[in-house]
């Protein structure tokens, strides 16, 4: 079973080693580093991982997008998405496979909100997350609990079904959007996420609301 | 004071407009025997600037199509069909920007890919 570990990164030297050695354990890790100005490339690849390097800054779903390409045509059967930041838990990599494993679910995707265990900051929850998730939910007609959380498993159907043509954050609803269209069978499972000052604002949430509305006029 | 703005007063506005429409119209036949524009965008732009021209010209053109549409004064048609159009090219471009963008990105995904020794598309 070839489990691929996809890691976009984009000047991320300071989490990016720990990240890789944690997930490595797991799969096969490929970084994809995102034309980052900094030595996240070398840091890497001294890692002794596969790097692919996007000469220009093209945004994180572009970088996904790059990865799955490798790990399709590399015969990958299972392919898990994992941030570069160290927001997302490595040893919760099986509990996301496993499900596709037995059968149960093609694409599989993290929630924070399943069991909280994560500590969501309370402006984040409910002023950002919990409309985004009410909106993706009726406007997509899935029943999810969570949006825009990043860490997911696709398996070699759902990764050959699901093309990212958003460059920028708005693949995450995107990705929601190919499963409905796409009928696949996907399943929700708790994780962990720890938060950092940074991450998707406010601002973010609009900017992916513009992408999404002209990614469907500009097809 | 007031009724001195006849058509004495616009003829220097509209020599100048008129010079700057010859010029741009130059540009644009130039641009279409050099092939850098289509047909289609050649009589469009062209079409846009002999409007112009014959707004500058005959003011009273504008008035007229103004009562046809409800608009009360030429002028107020003028601004608005500027606005529409202003507005319409800003989506046109922004379309084209983000589907350069998809371009890019295609290309330097390909190129990423390339570069694995193992790994050609």
């Amino acid at each position: 079973m070839k489990i691929f570990i996809i890691i976009p990164c984009y000047n991320e030297s300071q989490n990016l080693v720990k990240v890789i050695s944690q997930a490595k354990e797991f799969g096969e890790v490929v970084v994809v580093d995102d034309g980052s100005s900094d030595n996240s490339f070398q840091l890497a690849k001294n890692q002794g991982v596969k790097v692919i390097k996007h000469f220009l800054n093209r945004g994180q779903g572009a970088a996904l997008e790059t990865g799955d390409c490798y790990a399709l045509a590399k015969g990958a059967d299972i392919v898990v998405h994992f941030d570069a930041d160290g927001q997302h838990v490595a040893s919760e990599i099986p509990d996301l496979v496993e499900p596709i494993l037995t059968g149960e679910a093609d694409i599989v995707l993290g929630s924070r909100f399943l069991e909280n265990k994560s500590k969501t900051p309370v402006f984040k929850k409910w002023l950002i997350l919990k409309p985004a998730v009410f909106f993706q939910n009726l406007i997509l007609g899935v029943k999810l609990t969570d949006a825009h959380n990043g860490f997911r498993a696709l398996s070699r159907k759902a990764l050959s079904e699901i093309k990212i043509k958003q460059d920028g954050m708005a693949h995450a609803s995107e990705i929601v959007e190919q499963i409905k269209l796409k009928d696949l069978k996907y399943k929700e499972v708790p994780v962990t996420i720890s938060y950092h000052e940074f991450g998707q604002g406010f601002i973010s949430g609009l900017k992916i609301l513009k992408d999404l509305l002209f990614g469907k006029i500009n097809k | 004071m007031a009724k001195s703005t006849s058509k004495m007063d616009y003829l220097p506005l509209q020599i100048i407009v008129s010079l700057f429409v010859i010029l741009v119209v130059f540009r644009l036949t130039k641009k279409y025997k050099d092939s850098a524009l289509k047909i289609s965008e050649f009589i469009g732009w062209l079409v846009i600037w002999i409007i112009i021209l014959v707004v500058f010209w005959l003011p009273q053109t504008t008035s007229y199509l103004a009562f046809l549409l409800g608009i009360g004064r030429g002028v107020d048609l003028a601004v608005y069909m500027a606005i529409l159009i202003c507005f319409y090219l800003i989506f046109r471009l922004y379309l084209k920007s983000d589907k350069q963008q998809k371009e890019i990105t295609k290309l330097v995904r390909h190129l990423a890919l390339d570069k694995e020794e193992e790994f050609k598309n």
